[in-house]
Parts: structure tokens; C-alpha cells; sequence
């Protein structure tokens, strides 16, 4: 008995040190440590997604041929639609390069579009989450937008090997520019994540709204990137704005609520729109990830 | 045997990951399915405490991996949880008791868990009170339902895997 009690004492004596070490350490080791776990579960986790991925195939193989000839009708129709869209819009695009090279403009970043299936996702009242099964094999650096058709989901925040995490536009570390519409003097407002009630809806606020804009009547005006901060394309839809906007406490502004434009937790596919040129920002993260490496 | 709580990580990894495709279909209600705190507990009352230490360090990091709470937070808070519980193994004699000890260190820990990340985004306050226990009181409930619910079935696979390595029942000394 004296002999477990001295074991126990001995214990918590080495616990408390381990702690000291652990508080103490350089943060590659807590990031190394971190990263050990996470490329352990990925093989499951993979795995698991791929097995999703075969049930839909066999689902869509049980459909019948009448099915199957009339969803080819379908996206033979829209294909031929979106080939006269390209052609209008590749004659557009030349003629914009040719304005901006007249006027000197600086030209927008160009992003590589990277198809991405979701893994997972995980959510608690602090975080809302995806996990997708791209990582940095395949090119996806962290901060690059996280898209569906033209709709803001979120931004990657961690990349691991061949999968990596993103924070939903509900989460509360997610922070981005916008404009609203209907704003005719194209005035920025903030959009920043919330930390969500359990069973109740994941939302966004609304920050820094001028007091003089008053929404239409009936109806929730949408809510776009500005293309500002280097991250988000411009006109991108992030979602609307909710009709109860309220004044700020110290009365210089608006805030509301933002309704994302999708139901965040039921995508299967998206797109990590990854910058072909990287920001300074990003520079600095890779080396910082090299030094570590 | 060495290489015990290695083993027995193994036959716990799949009930961990069944917890998160769980968490994956509560993500729209905001729920995050957690059993590491159970899962910690009959291992701890047949390893030795070396064993049981290291066992309980990787439970709790595999949790925390993909999650953005405070590094080694869950993962200490386990250890030391290991550390009591081996040395106290006369609390973990019956089924009733392990059941027991399951259930407040499962709570315990996700109670840890739930402080941290709001403390390290700002929302633990006296002021944010109000909002945060609310939350906090559905996250345990969520944890002590799935604690009632899967101490059974990830008992009994532990147990399989322990008698497997022939690892003694609970006694006195660690």
C-alpha cells in the first residue's frame, strides 16, 4: 500500500514536470505531436469517405436506362447552354485584358480550382468544421477560399498531408469584407462567424452596417466578397442578411445576422480556389511550415 | 506485456472513430459526440500506470487532433485522470463503479474541453455566462447519453482485448 502511494506521489511529481516541459516547448513539438495524430486517423478516415463515395455509385448504377437517357438529355441541354455562355464570356475576357493593359490596372489574383469531396464534419457551440480530402499533395495552401458553384463556404485553416480542415463562414474564426445589396455607395461591412447555441441554427453576424442603409421591403438582400484582403474573389455570395438588424450600443452603426447561402453541413463536393501566385502572407506561412519541416 | 496499451488503443481506435462519424452526423445540431473520457476508464483499472498513462495521452490527442482546442489540454487532463484512477483501482472493482467513473470523467473532461476553446476565443466571461453554461449543460448531456449508451459494447471489446494479453483484474497495487 505504502509502496502504491509513493508510485502515486512519484507520478503526479513527473506529471507536473511533463507539464512544465510541455507549456515550455518549442511550438514545433506540440505541432509535430499534433500532426503525428492526425496523419494516423487519416487512413480511416479516407477510407470511410470512399466507402460513401462506392454506396452513391451503386445507388446511381441501380437507376434505369430511361433514367440515365433522360439526366444525359438534361446536361446535354445545359452543356450546349454553357458552351454559347464561355464563348460570350472568353470575348469579354479579352477585351478586359486589353483595358486593364490600356489602364495600367493592377490585375486580380488568378486562382487554380481544386474539386475537393468532403471527409467529415465536426461541430461544437466553438467551431464548425469540414474536413476535405485534398491536403498539401495536392497543392491546397492555408487561407485559400473554399467555394461551392458561387458561394462562399469557408477558408482552409489547417492542411495536412491529404486532407485538410476548413472553417465554415459560420465558424468563429472566420472573418471576411462585404458589400450588400442594394448599397448603392458600395460600403464595406464585416462579416465575422458566431459562436453557435447547440440545436439552434449556425449563423454570422453582420458587423459595421451604415446607419442609412434600410433594406428593401421584403426582401434579404444578398451579401457579397469585396475581393479586398487578397483572399476572396469579388461577387462572391456569402449569404443574406436577416431582417431584424438592430443599432450598435454606441449608435454609429448597424449589425444583423447573416443566413449562409447553403446548408453548410450537406455539401458532398467543393471547390479550394488555391491563388496561382502566392500572397506575401502566404510566403511567410510556408517558409514558417519549411522551418518546421 | 509491453506493448498492452498499445493493443488495447487499438481495439479502443474504432469506438473513437465511431464517436466522430457520430460527431459528423450531429454537426447540423452543433453536438460533438465525445467518449474518449469513458473510454479511459476500465483500461485504467488493469494497466500499469505507465501503460495507462500513455494510453490515456494518446486517447486524448487523438481527440484534440483535429480540433482546435489548446494543445495537450484534453490529453494532460487524461493523463492525470490515469494517474488517480491507477492509483486508486479500488474504485474501479465493480461494473457499477466503472460505470460510475465513466460517466464523471467523461464529463469531467468534456467539461475541460468546452472551457478551453471558449476561453482561448474570449466567450468564458461573467458577462458571457449566460450563453455559455446553457451550452456547456446540452454538451454534457449529449456526453453522458453517449457515455450510457456505449459504455457497454466498448467495455465489452476492452475487456475481450485484455483478457487477450492476459492483463490482471483490478487489485491494490498498480
Amino acid at each position: 500500500m505504502d509502496k502504491n502511494r509513493q508510485g502515486a506521489k512519484a507520478s503526479y511529481v513527473a506529471f507536473f514536470v511533463f507539464v512544465a516541459i510541455w507549456i515550455l516547448s518549442p511550438s514545433f513539438v506540440r505541432m509535430g505531436t499534433r500532426e503525428a495524430f492526425v496523419e494516423f486517423q487519416a487512413p480511416a478516415l479516407h477510407l470511410v469517405a470512399k466507402g460513401r463515395d462506392l454506396a452513391r455509385f451503386w445507388e446511381l448504377k441501380s437507376k434505369s436506362a430511361e433514367e440515365l437517357a433522360a439526366a444525359s438529355r438534361d446536361l446535354a441541354r445545359i452543356n450546349a447552354a454553357l458552351e454559347l455562355k464561355v464563348r460570350t464570356l472568353e470575348d469579354i475576357r479579352q477585351e478586359n485584358i486589353r483595358l486593364r493593359e490600356l489602364a495600367r490596372y493592377a490585375a486580380p489574383r488568378e486562382f487554380l480550382t481544386i474539386v475537393a469531396r468532403v471527409a467529415s464534419r465536426d461541430s461544437s457551440s466553438w467551431w464548425h468544421r469540414i474536413i476535405l480530402r485534398k491536403g498539401r499533395s495536392d497543392g491546397v495552401r492555408p487561407g485559400c477560399p473554399v467555394v461551392f458553384s458561387d458561394r462562399v463556404i469557408g477558408k482552409v485553416s489547417i492542411v495536412h498531408l491529404n486532407t485538410c480542415e476548413v472553417d465554415l463562414v459560420t465558424s468563429p474564426n472566420f472573418r471576411c469584407t462585404a458589400y450588400l445589396e442594394g448599397d448603392e455607395q458600395g460600403r464595406i461591412v464585416l462579416v465575422s462567424g458566431l459562436p453557435a447555441n447547440s440545436l439552434g441554427t449556425a449563423r454570422a453576424k453582420i458587423a459595421v452596417i451604415p446607419m442609412d442603409y434600410l433594406p428593401s421591403a421584403g426582401q434579404s438582400p444578398k451579401v457579397v466578397t469585396t475581393g479586398m484582403g487578397g483572399v476572396f474573389p469579388a461577387g462572391l455570395i456569402i449569404g443574406t442578411l436577416d431582417a431584424n438588424i438592430r443599432t450598435t450600443q454606441d449608435g454609429n452603426f448597424k449589425e444583423g445576422t447573416l443566413q449562409p447561402s447553403r446548408n453548410l453541413f450537406s455539401l458532398q463536393e467543393v471547390s479550394v480556389l488555391v491563388p496561382i501566385h502566392p500572397a506575401a502572407g502566404e510566403i511567410l506561412l510556408e517558409k514558417r511550415y519549411e522551418d518546421f519541416q | 506485456m509491453s506493448w498492452s496499451w498499445l493493443i488495447i488503443l487499438l481495439a479502443t481506435y474504432p469506438w473513437l472513430f465511431a464517436a466522430d462519424l457520430l460527431s459528423d452526423w450531429t454537426a447540423p445540431w452543433g453536438f460533438n459526440v465525445f467518449v474518449s473520457g469513458a473510454a479511459i476508464v476500465l483500461p485504467c483499472s488493469r494497466l500499469r500506470r505507465w501503460q495507462a498513462v500513455l494510453f490515456s495521452g494518446c486517447v486524448g490527442f487523438l481527440f484534440e487532433a483535429r480540433r482546435p482546442i489548446p494543445d495537450g489540454i484534453l490529453a494532460l487532463a487524461l493523463v492525470a485522470v490515469a494517474i488517480f484512477l491507477t492509483s486508486n483501482k479500488s474504485l474501479l472493482r465493480s461494473t457499477p463503479r466503472l460505470l460510475r467513473a465513466s460517466l464523471i470523467v467523461n464529463l469531467v473532461a468534456a467539461t475541460l474541453w468546452f472551457s478551453a476553446v471558449a476561453l482561448t476565443l474570449g466567450q468564458l466571461s461573467f458577462r458571457n455566462l449566460g450563453d455559455f453554461l446553457p451550452q456547456l449543460l446540452l454538451q454534457l448531456i449529449a456526453s453522458a447519453l453517449v457515455t450510457l449508451i456505449l459504455f457497454w459494447p466498448l467495455s465489452l471489446s476492452q475487456i475481450a482485448a485484455l483478457d487477450h494479453m492476459n492483463a490482471p483484474l483490478a487489485n491494490e497495487t498498480p
